[in-house]
């Protein structure tokens, strides 16, 4: 008799979540890049008119600041939806080149192998902010790390806190002897490629190259996105890794001042940040390297990211939708950065990301 | 010539009151062990069970079954009401294509093909399906399907779902037709009905009640799989009803915001899987009610 | 005087099936034929086109899929796909799930069917049946979020204890975190629990009950009587149960992803991180493409097959067992 019991209350739990379910019919026609569109839009991109859903995925690094961007896009124009999947750079790439999506957010450049011809997408820097190199030990709450003792300690030759290298660059910190777990990502990551390329530039012990995935010694633990290696950070004692600002200050974790090439220990900040951004050389392609800059208030692990957007695309709706919601990006939205700890661009390269816009077409 | 008495022994005593201490120590020792196996199985199953129901009520509420998913993973509170929409409709949408297609294919193997080659080969092909692990059976919709069509959505998570679900089916189904006595078989036909007749009419009421559960275990299992669902059906903020769009599921949630170190993540992870595990226990349960209420008395 | 009229034999009514008239019998079985033809279907399109996509990554790697354990597709130097790595990471995080998992379950199973008292058999079965059914995902955020954050305490010290044996010492080896092939091994062995019990419960009730009363009858205790006459008989189920068990564990992706710590590679010390076969896969398949993402597939397939040989064979020995002692279907 209880068994009938149980199950009936369990039948109408069931029934109960099933009727809650009185949602909104999204019956939308799909398109095929990634895109919604259930009325075409003005020329005249009136925020109006645009209805339809825009899928992203990419980078984890920027996503907070994509998220809020989004959160503000959709208050403003009411009918779309844009979703943006935090997959990493390698995924975002990947997606976008599969057609699965209609921009993609990637913090590293497209390479050959990727998928991609060279003239079929335009990059389009969004905003910057620094990799912090964030670490969880218990009774050290200020490091200070010089590029090489870093370069060594990824490279997995430095395998203790108490170290003598780490050690120098603290003389008056007390290191314990736990070991050392370095928390890097299993997942394709425009972030370790950022990380990894200042490594490469900055340091004399780093020997393990570049890219999205790197073969990380054998102490390195690996987590999927930007908070998974926090997540590691955090439930790790001894752990040290690299994470975006962002993160780091949501999770309370404590990171490490790195020397730059002045010699100067800079703290992970927007300010250091951007002051990298001002002596960073931009390409034709609107990509540029804040990496390792000179300049004494220069924090020299900032990172740019960039979203990925067709030269052509398919319909005019998508088009429409893709260029009002990148030009949201680009003004409204920047004002939102600094809030998020993301540096917004400097007014030169925005207007030159503006008007790359142009260069989509249709068809 | 005198008898001579037999032999005198103890009589037997077969009321294990004089057991030696030796085999007395061995039995109780065993049954100690045993009932430790017992014991130490009940400490993570209840420790498992006993936390997720403990933090996902901490969570719950019709706040949380109606809102929509938060878009940066840091903020506290937000819902899951979009991915118990997924769940039912990939799993609902999963098991309206692979039940009628198993329970129709256990019929052709247990009352029309039974040992023929044809039947043998499927008998063995659902077998070995069920090994399929079920991340192969994501990257194989998401190669034939979402890539074919680019895009990620409801339909290919409910197709994948499908094709773990069908294995599953065909062989609880046919358990339960094989259970069926032969003699209503033979009377029916034996009264002149056709074949079809027969089990339309004798052969399937009275194994419904075990097909049912079968289904329902097997519906159960769909909707708990996340391999499958993680390349084919996407992400979404808020519900979505429709097919042909991305959507997301409670398991696909559970997995998303497991590795998030942000506390209302995990808070929300939690309330996914109290969820999720209400609603697995629901259909566990109501099969098993099915099946023993339902059954038709032989 | 009523006479009785004779039926000819050409007015008795013919109830053979060809007389009845096949049309709709003939569809139905049409029908009912192309459904299970579906599953034919279905599992020749997966093995078709799994295999195709497997095909570049293993002719661009060749025997070094399998004979080699560095993974690293994004080489600067090449794609180097060695899939030893996560060949022994699931071998070894089973193994640690069955060496946890078979004891206990077969001590449930005794306990449900020998020790406990009757009342109380159902609700264990009950209990066991709705433990199977937890998705894999609720013990995988479990394990990440409860078990791999507290449990170093207790690696630290069984590596303190066991570190130095002979031999066995290096498995005890220095434990960083949580998230190691023991952790994974852990879980999955909670997770694999129910199934074996339930089976070898089933195996357990086949034993003839003749037997059993006839061992008490002779003066034997109830552990003799298990030890003589239940397990004997129980024992090919057991080790079928057991390999059905280990089926589940090698295929379970999401739980493992989640705690094993993704660093493949090759060492005797269970509490460091490493890798396995599905949770490689679900891991890094979305940023994949060209030869990476055909060495995906390939490991996936791999992975399909053994899969199939243990579940078959774990299949053949429950089968087997259960045919002599209840007899054929």
């Amino acid at each position: 008799m209880r068994k009938t019991k149980t199950a009936w209350l369990s039948l109408f739990l069931v029934l109960g979540l099933i009727a809650a379910a009185c949602g909104d019919d999204d019956s939308a026609e799909a398109n095929d890049d990634g895109t919604d569109t259930t009325a075409a839009a003005d020329d005249d991109g009136g925020s109006d008119s645009l209805s339809g859903t825009l899928e992203g995925s990419g980078a984890s690094f920027p996503d907070a600041f994509y998220q809020a961007a989004i959160v503000a896009y959709e208050e403003a124009t009411p009918g779309v939806t844009v979703i943006y999947n935090a997959v990493g750079s390698g995924q975002g790439k990947s997606d976008f080149a599969d057609g699965l999506t209609a921009w993609a957010g990637t913090d590293s450049l497209v390479k050959e192998d990727e998928g991609l011809d060279p003239d079929e997408f335009l990059y389009i820097p969004t905003v910057a902010a620094p990799i912090t190199v964030s670490y969880n030990l218990s009774g050290v709450d200020e490091l200070q790390l010089s590029p090489d003792t870093l370069g060594a300690i990824f490279n997995g030759d430095i395998t203790s806190w108490d170290d003598e290298a780490i050690a120098a660059d603290n003389p008056d910190v007390e290191l314990p002897s736990t070991a050392i777990t370095l928390a890097v990502r299993a997942d394709g990551s425009g972030t370790t490629s950022n990380f990894t390329k200042y490594l490469e530039k900055a340091t004399g012990t780093w020997t393990l190259g570049s890219g999205d995935t790197i073969e990380w010694p054998s102490n390195a633990q690996a987590g999927q996105r930007n908070t998974g290696v926090a997540q590691i950070i955090q439930d790790t004692d001894g752990a040290i890794g690299y994470v975006d600002l962002a993160d780091a200050e949501a999770l309370g974790l404590t990171y490490a001042a790195i020397g730059n090439q002045e010699g100067e220990f800079v703290v992970p900040t927007l300010e250091g940040t951007t002051a990298a951004l001002d002596g960073a050389e931009i390409a034709d392609d609107l990509t540029y390297d804040p990496l390792d800059a000179a300049g004494a208030e220069a924090y020299p692990i900032a990172a740019p990211t960039y979203v990925l957007v067709r030269t052509s695309y398919e319909d005019q709706a998508t088009a429409d939708l893709v260029i009002d919601w990148i030009t949201f990006l680009l003004t409204d939205a920047q004002d939102l950065a600094e809030d998020e700890l993301y540096a917004p661009l400097p007014d030169s390269l925005r207007d030159r990301a503006l008007a790359q816009l142009d260069q989509i077409t249709v068809g | 010539m005198a008898l001579v008495d037999p032999p005198v022994r103890e009589p037997l005593d077969l009321t294990r009151a004089r057991l030696s201490t030796r085999r007395r120590l061995a039995d109780r020792a065993a049954t100690a062990v045993i009932s430790l196996a017992f014991v130490v199985a009940l400490v993570p199953l209840v420790a498992v069970v006993g936390y997720v129901v403990t933090r996902g009520s901490g969570i719950m509420s019709w706040e949380f079954l109606t809102s929509d998913i938060p878009r940066q993973y840091r903020v506290d509170g937000g819902g899951m009401y979009p991915a118990i929409v997924g769940t039912l409709l990939t799993t609902g949408l999963a098991a309206l294509m692979a039940i009628p297609l198993g329970v129709l294919g256990a019929i052709y193997l247990n009352e029309l093909g039974r040992q023929n080659r044809t039947a043998r080969a499927i008998r063995f092909l659902a077998d070995v399906m069920t090994g399929v692990p079920s991340i192969v059976m994501g990257l194989f919709v998401y190669t034939i399907w979402v890539l074919r069509f680019e895009r990620q959505s409801a339909f290919a998570g409910a197709l994948a779902l499908a094709c773990l679900m069908l294995p599953i089916v065909i062989r609880s189904t046919e358990e339960m037709l094989r259970l069926v006595p032969d003699e209503l078989r033979q009377g029916s036909l034996a009264l002149g009905s056709h074949r079809w007749r027969t089990i339309t009419s004798v052969v399937l009421p009275t194994a419904l009640s075990g097909i049912i559960s079968g289904a329902m275990l097997a519906i159960a299992r769909a909707a708990g799989e996340t391999a499958p669902l993680v390349f084919t059906v996407g992400l979404v903020y808020s519900p979505s009803w429709s097919l042909s769009d991305s959507s997301t599921a409670l398991s696909a949630q559970i997995f998303r915001n497991a590795s998030q170190p942000f506390a209302g993540a995990q808070d929300r992870a939690f309330g996914a899987a109290l969820t999720l595990i209400v609603l697995v226990f629901a259909f566990t349960a109501l099969s098993r009610f099915v099946a023993s209420r339902l059954a038709i008395k032989s | 005087m009523t006479t009785l009229t004779p039926i000819t034999i050409a007015e008795r009514p013919d109830l053979t099936i060809r007389a009845r008239g096949s049309r709709l019998d003939a569809a139905f079985r049409g029908l009912a034929l192309a459904a299970g033809l579906v599953v034919l279907a279905v599992l020749a399109l997966i093995a078709y086109s799994t295999v195709d996509a497997a095909l570049p990554a293993l002719r661009a790697a060749g025997l070094e899929f399998v004979t080699s354990d560095r993974w690293a597709p994004n080489a600067p130097d090449g794609p180097h796909l060695g899939s030893l790595a996560f060949v022994y990471g699931t071998a070894v995080v089973s193994s640690i799930a069955l060496v946890l998992a078979v004891p206990v379950s077969v001590g449930i199973a005794l306990f449900a069917t020998e020790i406990a008292p009757r009342r109380l058999r159902r609700w264990i079965t009950t209990a066991v049946d709705l433990l199977a059914a937890i998705p894999s995902v609720v013990y995988g955020l479990w394990g990440i979020a409860v078990l791999a954050p507290n449990i170093t305490g207790v690696y630290g010290w069984m590596h303190r204890t066991f570190g130095d044996l002979p031999v066995v010492g290096a498995l005890f080896g220095p434990a960083s975190s949580g998230r190691s092939f023991m952790t994974a091994g852990i879980v999955l062995a909670i997770m694999i629990v129910p199934i074996i019990t339930s089976i070898t419960r089933e195996v357990l009730v086949t034993v003839p009950r003749g037997e059993k009363e006839a061992a008490l009858a002779l003066g034997a205790t109830r552990w003799e009587m298990i030890r003589g006459a239940v397990l004997p008989h129980s024992f090919g189920g057991t080790v079928g149960a057991t390999m059905l068990g280990l089926g589940r564990a090698m295929g379970e992706t999401i739980a493992v992803a989640l705690v094993i710590g993704s660093r493949p590679q090759i060492v005797a010390n269970l509490f460091a991180t490493g890798d396995a076969m599905p949770a490689v896969i679900v891991n890094q398949f979305g940023e994949s493409s060209g030869t990476f993402r055909s060495a995906l597939i390939a490991l996936g397939v791999f992975l399909f097959v053994l899969t199939i040989v243990v579940n078959f064979m774990g299949r053949v020995i429950v089968n087997r067992v259960q045919v002599r002692f209840r007899g054929a279907a």
